[in-house]
């Protein structure tokens, strides 16, 4: 089980970090867009239809893997203070009542809403030529699966902790500078207060 | 129930369920679609299809990740530690040096990152331990290291105000122009009281030690040259590019990330592995904002279907009967409350909105309110249960520290903060005049009045006049 | 006393793509008001504004799919389902005015042609019905007045539907923005120069506060009309009075608009000259001549497109059906009407 579960952070991983890399082709089409603006006074009718759906693409696909890294925020304070048990008591219910119907109409409807928009052959409205737009659109029920099946990893996870009373390990990732440098001052505190131990110990 | 009741009904179990912990992104996204199926039956999916989407498709919105992609890179360049020595010893011969030096610290980089949980944190590992070495008073060093950490969601560029600019439909460079003085004016105000409070009571924030007073002046301006004034450099070309009309806020967020890159590499700071760290972070935080953004969008476009935003609207304008004065100081009091158990992210999505529609029954500005409530989650941080500051800084503190003790030292910069509300309502010029300087576009002499009747009458000819100059 | 029929009374959500603030909102409201009036009870619209459920862009998927029951907009910004929704409402210049394009919808050909639009080609679940006529959109706002057809090359600027088109020919970087989101986009520089519609709408919208050069007169949007929505599961389930008031309030409100629209458009005009330092400029014929030419280029292009029969065939149809109304019609005015140039210099401008 924990092989499957770890599997499924790794697609979702591997999807998240993918379209992660939208972020410099992002980072290049503005920048370009502002050089062509300034240096040869052309500014283009695509940098803006390429901008959002470069930015579309960033979050959307990266929603399941800021799930499986637990970054989506929480009200916390309560939750925190739980042991795994007491998490898993909330997240469980919560994950099968609120999380699974959004996602499944993200898939089932969003899909409609892709498909027609293929079946017309849409384009974007926003300029004129504007580039096809149900590719696009497809990242909605995409997303939705991809949250799902990383939603369904997370259940499976929160029955885990209730039998076992601890949170079954993630993939090991990057991690935000104040997590780190969390885990470093709490293995430096427990170093120090070791090493006073053994002091005392000596001493005695 | 009536659909204005449901909406009621809806707002209130959100305050309560969001406190369970479940993800807040999925918990308004799930009462949006739940307590819009009650009405919209079926329905309601499309809506929450459509509202992705409209997310997906915002154009204000493209700057976020920009903005977060420049951070993680500035974040990862490791920068800061020489940024604090820099101030601190630039900062010597001042009253609570080190205090100045760390407020300064934080302000600078928490403006250039945005990212609090890592200001607040790296800080509470450098300078932190410094100042309670240096005999500070831990009360006083905690307060400096959580309100200085914050400043970074208030000074502009800032994701919250591209946030409230979505939401609110109002100019994001307007309102960066508008937080610009007040930003400033907070960070002052709390150099102000620390170097009073260093004055008055020496013993809370003693001179530094002799070894780090006697730094020549070259080499303080060789330690500012090389760590100050590059990120200051880059935080003053992104605002100003804005500000200056140069360049959209994604424009300028896109040109600072490319100039934070180079900037690493300056500092051979960069590796590819460091590159890829800050893409997957920009991509998970990204993630984090928009998703959450969703929920928010699905959530109030339910209560607004449900009437939720008349029943308020009825409620404080006939039946509280309100002054513009009144209704302001019960919004700002609503947020200052709710920013006890919620995070800014969920009140600027959330509550906000709320207001909004109320703000032309008032005759209040929106780029008014927006810094006031800017300025008014500063104590978001600072104020238990929820205060990210606070907790962060237990988290890297010395064992011997106590919560409490972070909690009382933050009190007084939650006054100064409330403060500077009040300063900012008395002289609302404070937020107001940069904005109308920047952009209040001068009137134009009249040219041919609209209403005349050319001599002679018109003829198709006289339609199409030669073009009146201008000088 | 006789037994009127008050069954239960039906509530549809019907949302605007406007911003409450603007003239257009107005308008809309003055459609809702005559529904609720003559629905006698028995339907009832509530107006929402754009974005109290979706924004403006998503309102024909939102009353296709149902989660509005109607809606109040222009068919111009649909056009990336298909080019051919821009001539429903807003086409080029070859009309003499919005109500000789309403003569084409209503008694030339064009409500079928629209049919076969939204039902045959793209499947939308929608009614519609267009309203209320607009007189010639001005060239827009600038922080420069321009001079020259050059100028318009490499400028950033926002229209909708097929006008995109004729600034791209013309050289500009066209973005197309719902109404409400065009100012902040000028303050933040996404664009430099924009025109939304009219003088009270532009006003309202904030225009005034971030430039000052209106240029006055232009052949991009010479004419246009609303367009109101239906969910069509919805209206086909209507008995045949009710259906009756749609249409009929939509051709009501089309004529109060019109006369509403010359106190107020006029009045605005005058408010921002006088008081908010506008200065009101026409636009230089050489420009005027200009956009005909790109006109020329635009439509031929869209007619040849050839990739599929939605595209250039029925495009061509539609552009041939309006020709040969504005052929017969316009003669006949041009012909037929006194020239009203003359007889306001009798009365108006003499001595
Ligand atoms: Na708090
Ligand atoms: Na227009």
């Amino acid at each position: 089980m924990q092989r499957l579960l770890i599997g499924i952070d790794r697609v979702s991983a591997w999807a998240g970090k993918t379209a992660g890399w939208a972020i410099v082709a992002l980072t290049a089409v503005i920048c370009y867009e502002v050089f062509a603006r300034y240096m040869f006074r052309a500014p283009t009718s695509w940098a803006y239809d390429t901008s959002y759906m470069l930015y579309g693409l960033l979050f959307m696909v990266a929603g399941a893997y800021t799930l499986s890294r637990g970054g989506h925020v929480r009200a916390d304070f309560l939750y925190r203070s739980l042991s795994p048990r007491g998490q898993a008591m909330i997240d469980l219910p919560l994950y099968l009542l609120f999380f699974i119907p959004g996602t499944a109409a993200l898939i089932w409807f969003g899909w409609d809403f892709f498909y027609i928009s293929f079946l017309q052959n849409e384009h974007s409205s926003v300029t004129p030529d504007g580039p096809l737009i149900w590719p696009f659109k497809f990242l909605i029920p995409l997303s939705g699966a991809l949250m799902l099946l990383q939603g369904l990893a997370e259940i499976v996870r929160c029955v885990i902790a209730l039998r076992t009373g601890h949170w079954p390990d993630k993939l090991a990732d990057v991690e935000e500078m104040e997590t780190q440098v969390l885990a470093l001052a709490a293995a430096q505190k427990a170093a120090a207060a070791a090493a006073d131990h053994a002091a005392r110990e000596a001493a005695r | 129930m009536s659909d204005p009741i449901l909406g009621m009904v809806m707002l209130g179990s959100f305050i309560l369920i969001v406190l369970l912990g479940f993800p807040v992104a999925f918990t308004l996204m799930a009462m949006g679609v739940g307590f819009g199926y009650l009405s919209l039956e079926a329905r309601v999916f499309d809506l929450l299809v459509q509202r992705t989407y409209a997310v997906m498709a915002n154009d204000v919105l493209i700057s976020v990740p920009l903005f977060v992609f420049m951070g993680y890179v500035i974040e990862r360049a490791n920068i800061l530690d020489r940024l604090f020595h820099a101030l601190q010893l630039a900062s010597r011969n001042l009253p609570g040096a080190l205090a100045v030096a760390t407020l300064l610290t934080c302000a600078l980089f928490a403006t250039a990152t945005g990212i609090v949980g890592a200001v607040v944190t790296l800080m509470g590992l450098l300078a932190y331990p410094a100042m309670l070495r240096a005999g500070y008073d831990a009360r006083l060093a905690s307060g400096i290291t959580c309100a200085g950490g914050c400043l970074g969601i208030l000074i502009p560029p800032s994701i919250m105000f591209i946030l409230y600019g979505a939401t609110a439909g109002v100019s994001v460079v307007k309102l960066y122009a508008a937080a610009f003085i007040p930003g400033f004016l907070l960070a002052g105000l709390y150099m102000v009281y620390t170097i009073g409070l260093a004055t008055l009571r020496p013993s809370m924030a003693p001179k530094l030690p002799a070894h780090m007073a006697t730094a020549s002046g070259a080499q303080v301006v060789w330690a500012l040259l090389t760590s100050f004034f590059p990120l200051a450099a880059l935080i003053a070309a992104v605002l100003g590019a804005i500000l200056a009309g140069l360049a959209t806020p994604s424009e300028a967020a896109a040109m600072g990330s490319l100039g934070a890159i180079l900037l690493a590499l300056a500092y051979r700071a960069l590796t590819f592995a460091k590159l890829k760290e800050s893409v997957f972070l920009t991509a998970r935080t990204t993630a984090m904002v928009c998703w959450l953004f969703i929920g928010a969008y699905v959530f109030t476009s339910v209560f607004g279907w449900l009437g939720g935003h008349h029943v308020i609207e009825t409620w404080i304008v006939e039946h509280l009967n309100l002054s513009s004065l009144g209704f302001m100081i019960l919004a700002q009091v609503v947020i200052f409350l709710l920013g006890w158990p919620l995070e800014w992210s969920e009140i600027v999505l959330i509550f906000v909105p709320i207001f909004l529609p109320l703000l032309d029954n008032f005759g209040i500005d929106p780029i008014f309110f927006g810094v006031l409530v800017g300025l008014n989650l500063q104590t978001s941080f600072m104020t238990p249960p929820v205060a990210m500051a606070a907790y962060y800084l237990k988290g890297v503190a010395p064992p011997q520290v106590r919560i409490q003790q972070i909690f009382a030292g933050c009190l007084p910069f939650v006054g100064i903060v409330i403060l500077s509300m009040t300063l900012l309502y008395v002289f609302p010029h404070l937020a107001l005049w940069l904005p109308d300087y920047l952009y209040g576009t001068a009137a134009l002499p009249a040219g041919e009045p609209v209403d005349a009747i050319p001599e002679g009458g018109f003829r198709v000819d006289d339609l199409v006049p030669a073009l009146p100059s201008f000088d | 006393a006789p037994q009127v029929s008050r069954a239960q009374t039906m509530t549809w959500r019907f949302q605007s793509t406007w911003p409450q603030r603007d003239i257009f909102h107005e308008f809309a409201a003055d459609f809702v008001s005559r529904v609720n009036t003559l629905g006698g009870g028995r339907l009832r619209l509530e107006l929402l504004p754009a974005g109290a459920v979706v924004g403006a862009f998503q309102l024909l998927d939102a009353v296709s799919a149902g989660t509005l029951d109607g809606g109040h907009g222009v068919s111009a910004y649909w056009f990336g389902k298909n080019k051919a929704f821009s001539l429903f409402g807003t086409a080029p210049p070859w009309f003499g005015d919005a109500n000789q394009y309403l003569g084409w919808f209503y008694y030339g050909g064009g409500e079928a042609l629209y049919n076969e639009l939204i039902n045959d080609i793209l499947k939308v679940n929608v009614v519609g019905f267009q309203t209320g006529p607009m007189p010639t959109q001005p060239l827009g706002w600038f922080k420069n007045p321009i001079e020259r057809v050059e100028q318009l090359r490499g400028l950033k600027y926002r229209t909708v539907g097929l006008a995109t088109d004729l600034f791209n020919e013309l050289g500009a970087a066209v973005v197309a923005l719902p109404g409400g989101e065009i100012v902040p986009a000028l303050e933040r520089g996404v664009i430099d120069g924009a025109e939304f519609n009219n003088p009270s709408s532009d006003r309202a919208l904030g225009f005034p506060d971030v430039a000052k050069v209106y240029m006055l007169q232009s052949f991009h949007q010479r004419t246009e009309t609303f367009e109101v929505l239906f969910n069509k599961t919805k209206f086909d389930a209507l008995p045949a009075e009710l259906k009756g008031v749609l249409r009929h309030s939509a051709e009501a409100a089309s004529a109060d608009m019109s006369w509403k629209q010359q106190d107020r458009y006029s009045r605005d005009l005058l408010e921002m000259t006088q008081n908010q330092g506008v200065r009101a400029i026409t636009t230089p014929r050489p420009i005027l001549e200009a956009q005909l030419r790109a006109w020329d280029a635009v439509v031929a292009r869209l007619e040849g497109d050839t990739s599929s029969p939605a595209a250039g065939p029925f495009f061509k149809k539609v552009c041939d059906s309006q020709r040969a109304w504005c052929r017969r019609v316009q003669t006949f005015y041009l012909r037929y009407e006194a020239p009203s140039v003359l007889s306001f210099n009798h009365f108006f401008a003499r001595g």
